[in-house]
Parts: C-alpha cells; sequence; structure tokens
C-alpha cells in the first residue's frame, strides 16, 4: 500500500500544465521520429537529450519517455500502412498488419495496435508500481560484488536471449566496452586508450553512438533497399475504432500472454524486440486464432503490440532500481540520468522519491494521451511519410549531425557519428546486434567499477563473486544464459541420437 | 565483386585488430596488481582480448561456412545509392568543418534537392535558406544550444 501513496504523490508532481504539455510534445515529436526513415527511439531520444541539460529532471525524464512512447506508436503507423517498420520492434507488427489493412480495413488495424499497445503499456506500469518497493528493498541489499554481478547477467542475457550469433554479441559488446574506457579512467584518473589523441581525453560519448550507428546506418539501409511507399488510404474513421475496441475482449488471452511475454524481456534485458518476436511466435503456436497469423489476423497485430509496449514500459523498472537499462532506448535515458546528476540505483527511490514517482506516474498519462494523439494525427503524419526522400533524407542527416554536434559542442564528434553510421550500417548487414554495444557504452565504466572494487574488497580473489547466496544465485544465473545457446546446440546435436 | 563471406571475413579482421590495439593501448597503464587494487589498463586488457578472441572465431566461422560461390553482398545498383547517399555526407561533415553547420546545411540539402531530386531552383532555395533558419531559431534562439560557426556568421556578426 505504500506503493499506492507514492504513486498518488507521484500523480501530484506528474500533473501539471508544463508537464501535461510535455508530454503532448514529447508524444508528438515521437510519433514523428517513429514514422520517420533512419529515426527511431533510441536515437530521437539521443537527439532531444542535450537540450534537457539545463531542465529540471522531473520535465526532462517526463519529455523523454513521452517521446519514447510516442516513437513506439509511431513505428506502429508505418509497419500497418507502408510495410515499413518505423522501428525494429515494429517489425513484426507488419506480418499481421499491413495485411489487415491492405483489405481495406486500416482504421481498425492501426485500433487494434494502439489499443493493444496502450493494455500493454499500462500492464508495464503496472507491474513497475508494484515491484519497485520491493526492488528497491533488495537492492539496497547491494554492494560492489551483486551489481557486478547484476551488470554480467545484463550481459549474459543479451548472449543467452538476444537471438543474434553469440561470439558476434561478444564483439559487439566488447567494442562498446572499450569505447567506454577511452578518456578519464573515473578510479586512477589515468587517461586511458586515447594513443596521444587529444580529442579522445573527453571519450567517446555514447550519444554520438547512438545517432550514428541507429540513425545514419539506419538511412544507409533504407537507401539500400530503395524506398517503396505503397500508400494506403490513411483516413481514420471513428466507427471502426470502435468496432475495434469491441473486438478487444475476444483476444483477452492474447493480450495478458503477450503483456507477460513484454514484462518478461523488458525487465531481463531481452528488450522489446525480441519481446515482440516471441509474442508473435507464441501467439501463431498457441492462439485461437492462429490459422489466420499472416493473413491480416487482428491477433497477430495484438500479440508483437501488447509484448512490444509492455516490454518498452517495464523496462523503466531494471534502469531505475539497479541501473541497468533493459533496451537500447533506457541505455540512452539512463546516460541521461546520470547526465542531469542524478544517480541510478536503488538509492535513487530513497534520495529522490519525487522523481521516481513522479516518472512513474507520468507513464500511466503519457500513455493514455499518446493512444488518443497517435489516433487523431494518423492522417498527419501519414502524409509526412509521403513527402520524397530527396528532401526528408538530408533533412534527417542534418538532424542527425547537429545532434551530435549538441552533445558537446566537439567537431570531432561530427566524424565520429559519421564513422559510427558506416559501422552501423556494417553491424546491421552482418548481423551484429547494436544494443549490447550502446548498454556497454553507458554501463561500462560502472560495470568496471564495481569488478575492480570487489577485487579491492577480496584483496584480488575471484571468489568475492561467490560469497553470499545473492550474488552466488546472480552469477549462476548469469552463468547459465551465457552458456545457453551453447547448451540448446548440445541437446539438438543429441537428441537424433539419444 | 564483393562477396557477403568476403566481407564477413575482412569485418572480423577489422574487429580483431580493434580488440589487439585496445590490449596493446592497455599494457601501457599496466595490467596486472598494485596495491591499490587492479591496475587501470587491466580490465580494457582483457575485454581487447575477448574482442580480439571472438573476432578470430568470427573470421574461422565465415571462412569455413558453405554458401553458394559468389553471393554479392549488394548489387551494383545498391552500391551506386548508397555512393550517392554518403558521398554527399562525407562533403557535408567536410563543409560544416570549414563553413559552420547552418552554411553546409544549406548547402548540402539544396545541392541534394537540384541534382538528386531535380527540383526546381526555387524550390531548392526555398528549403535549403528555411531549414537553416528554423533551425537557428530552435537552437540559438529557443533552447540557447550554439552550434558550430563558420566565417559567414563571423561576417554578419552572429
Amino acid at each position: 500500500m505504500e506503493n499506492l501513496g507514492a504513486l498518488l504523490h507521484g500523480f501530484t508532481v506528474a500533473v501539471s500544465p508544463y508537464h501535461i504539455g510535455l508530454m503532448v510534445v514529447g508524444v508528438l515529436l515521437g510519433i514523428l521520429v517513429g514514422v520517420l526513415p533512419g529515426l527511431g527511439a533510441p536515437n530521437g531520444v539521443s537527439l532531444l537529450l542535450p537540450l534537457t541539460f539545463t531542465m529540471d529532471p522531473v520535465a526532462a525524464i517526463i519529455l523523454l519517455t513521452s517521446m519514447y512512447w510516442g516513437a513506439l506508436f509511431g513505428g506502429s503507423t508505418t509497419s500497418i500502412l507502408f510495410n515499413i517498420p518505423g522501428e525494429p520492434s515494429s517489425v513484426a507488427t507488419t506480418f499481421d498488419g499491413y495485411p489487415l489493412a491492405q483489405k481495406g480495413r486500416a482504421t481498425e488495424a492501426l485500433s487494434f495496435a494502439f489499443l493493444s499497445a496502450g493494455f500493454g503499456a499500462l500492464c508495464g506500469v503496472i507491474v513497475i508500481t508494484l515491484l519497485s518497493g520491493w526492488v528497491q528493498k533488495f537492492a539496497l541489499k547491494f554492494s560492489s560484488p551483486e551489481f557486478f554481478a547484476v551488470y554480467f547477467l545484463a550481459f549474459a542475457s543479451f548472449v543467452g536471449l538476444g537471438g543474434a550469433p553469440v561470439l558476434k554479441t561478444i564483439v559487439s559488446i566488447g567494442i562498446g566496452f572499450a569505447l567506454a574506457a577511452v578518456g578519464m579512467d573515473s578510479v586512477s584518473g589515468s587517461l586511458r586508450l586515447t594513443f596521444g589523441l587529444d580529442q579522445l581525453i573527453s571519450g567517446v560519448s555514447f550519444l554520438v553512438a547512438v545517432i550514428g550507428l541507429f540513425g545514419i546506418g539506419e538511412l544507409i539501409l533504407t537507401i539500400e533497399e530503395g524506398l517503396h511507399l505503397k500508400g494506403i488510404d490513411a483516413r481514420v474513421r471513428v466507427r471502426d475504432v470502435f468496432r475495434a475496441m469491441a473486438e478487444m475482449p475476444r483476444h483477452l488471452a492474447t493480450l495478458l500472454r503477450s503483456a507477460l511475454v513484454g514484462i518478461w524481456m523488458g525487465i531481463t534485458p531481452g528488450g522489446p524486440t525480441a519481446a515482440s518476436f516471441m509474442s508473435y511466435g507464441l501467439g501463431k503456436r498457441f492462439s485461437k486464432f492462429r490459422a489466420n497469423y499472416g493473413k491480416g489476423e487482428p491477433d497477430g497485430i495484438i500479440a508483437p503490440e501488447t509484448a512490444d509496449h509492455s516490454a518498452g514500459t517495464a523496462a523503466m523498472l531494471p534502469m531505475l532500481a539497479l541501473g541497468i537499462p533493459g533496451s537500447a532506448t533506457a541505455a540512452v535515458m539512463l546516460g541521461g540520468l546520470m547526465i542531469w546528476g542524478l544517480n541510478p540505483g536503488p538509492m535513487l527511490f530513497v534520495e529522490r522519491p519525487d522523481f521516481v514517482w513522479g516518472l512513474i506516474a507520468s507513464m500511466y498519462l503519457g500513455n493514455v494521451l499518446a493512444v488518443v494523439l497517435v489516433l487523431s494525427t494518423v492522417p498527419l503524419f501519414a502524409s509526412i511519410l509521403r513527402i520524397p526522400f530527396a528532401i526528408i533524407g538530408p533533412a534527417i542527416v542534418v538532424i542527425c549531425f547537429i545532434g551530435a554536434y549538441t552533445v558537446g559542442s566537439r567537431p570531432f564528434d561530427l566524424w565520429l557519428a559519421l564513422l559510427f553510421g558506416v559501422l552501423g550500417y556494417l553491424f546491421k548487414k552482418l548481423d551484429y546486434p547494436i544494443a549490447p554495444l550502446i548498454l556497454a557504452m553507458v554501463i561500462g565504466d560502472k560495470a568496471e567499477d564495481a569488478f575492480r572494487q570487489s577485487l579491492i574488497m577480496s584483496k584480488g580473489s575471484m571468489t568475492i563473486f561467490w560469497a553470499n547466496p545473492l550474488v552466488a544465485t546472480l552469477m549462476a544465473l548469469a552463468v547459465t544464459l551465457l552458456v545457453w545457446p551453447l547448451l540448446m546446440r548440445l541437446w539438438r546435436l543429441l537428441r537424433p541420437a539419444g | 565483386m564483393l562477396t557477403r563471406r568476403a566481407l564477413e571475413i575482412a569485418f572480423a579482421g577489422a574487429t580483431a585488430l580493434f580488440g589487439a590495439v585496445v590490449a596493446w593501448g592497455a599494457t601501457e597503464y599496466g595490467v596486472g596488481w598494485s596495491p591499490s587494487g587492479p591496475d587501470p589498463g587491466t580490465f580494457p586488457f582483457y575485454i581487447g582480448l575477448m574482442v580480439a578472441l571472438a573476432s578470430l572465431a568470427n573470421m574461422a566461422i565465415a571462412a569455413g561456412a558453405r554458401q553458394p560461390a559468389g553471393r554479392p553482398f549488394m548489387t551494383g545498383d545498391q552500391a551506386r545509392r548508397i555512393a550517392g547517399f554518403v558521398g554527399p555526407i562525407l562533403i557535408f561533415v567536410v563543409l560544416s568543418l570549414l563553413l559552420g553547420l547552418y552554411v553546409a546545411t544549406a548547402l548540402y540539402i539544396g545541392a541534394v534537392m537540384l541534382v538528386q531530386g531535380r527540383y526546381p531552383l526555387w524550390h531548392a532555395l526555398l528549403v535549403a535558406v528555411g531549414l537553416p533558419l528554423a533551425l537557428y531559431l530552435l537552437l540559438e534562439k529557443g533552447f540557447r544550444v550554439p552550434l558550430l560557426k563558420g566565417p559567414l556568421e563571423a561576417l554578419i556578426g552572429l
């Protein structure tokens, strides 16, 4: 019940004309970056972050999270109307969303997507509300070895559950850690890995990396594939919205199953993309509507959308309580928290309850607002996509580079953004996952500090990571996830023989 | 023609080199144990080593993979499209460093619209002047975030 009291207090923080105005702006900007090719939630938030440096943290996080919700919705819009996923996490929405829209039922398809997304998001926020008090008590028992174990667990789950080739995931994580180490070492104060280059003394900003990897890289991919817009009538008919609403209860089983999948994947850093695919796969197997999957079945829209959004919101829980982001976008926001002078982790709940609960309350409001806004602005944003690429492409490029420059006012960052852009393109083409790299860049220093402090505590003995039941459990879980792909392969090899 | 397999191997080679350079660079700061705990280079050293080893394994996997021979990584058409997109970006970055972001934006957008989009001149001019102006008002006036400026801004006293 104390959580409920705290939440009510949070609403008094979040509900002000200024904050609600920020939510509207954030959601609309979010839909815009979600709709535009090349821009998505992670780099949309990265682009906006430098503009929030001087804002009050509560206002800043409300703006950024609202943008995140908006981007998740915007990504689904293009999936359904144009068969172009605006976000990686809305790829699974194209499987049934686009066919349904082609049948002339675009409004229904969009309504199913937005309503189930809203449902998923609310499930995610409710879980955060219920669990955060408990997670916080749990996390207060943490010291350096436990923190390192949790970081290790986060990376292990990318390797074990991420779905990308294991060795490529490891390379991606390693590159992120190495980039995080460049510049001033926070423990000893010495300059590391600068190779005599003055430009590297201040380190490599993860924001520039996100803008390059996701923004420029994604644009190059879009160009390579050639952009084909086969427009579908994007007018929203109110009658169809209500028809979709009336049909929602029939899909309750899918809604609940998908929300569970999403919450699980959001809290363990599987992320929204993995969650939506997994949920679609489960639906295809267990749903009573499974026969029509792939042919424009509403259930096939509801499954990935619910999971996508519940994962997106649930990813905020480990970010706030433990300082571990559950998705690439959450990783960027975590970096923002540190820039605003907040210390993510269990102490945040004690030191800044107004911030934490204001944010949680804003997540309820922001998501409801987002459903309404996205439904009413579909025609507007669909028309933006009809602007020829010769204008919109260079405009996005310019916005990405300006965003990269505003991070630290360093001209060198323009080159870095271009370099990361090419790298992002190669990563995508060769199936290297990008999210682990970002996560490693953001929490690399913290993970390293936890590791070093643990070893100082134990005078160099690695047994400290197995010293008490809590840290041993976390480590055992991490190691299991790490060898999981190997176990699966062995099992597959042995099965035909046995 | 560049095959996917060749690119896999080349990229794995590049990441292996990156890992090796990181590990080698880390040795400069000590990779052992000192009275105050692990040396600053320890963590990056092992990270670099991990990247290098995993990359070598990736390379071996790519080299050993049975693939239809000569499957191209991209078609000539795709390569041309990418070059036509990345080339102007490269020029844009160089121009930004020389002339500032606003002027470079105007030149880049205008040129792409004229040459690649085949828009009428007045159309391209409108966007090429309008976008930097809008950005200036939003960033410098709205958010008080200064962007990189060049000789033109100095000339008109901004």
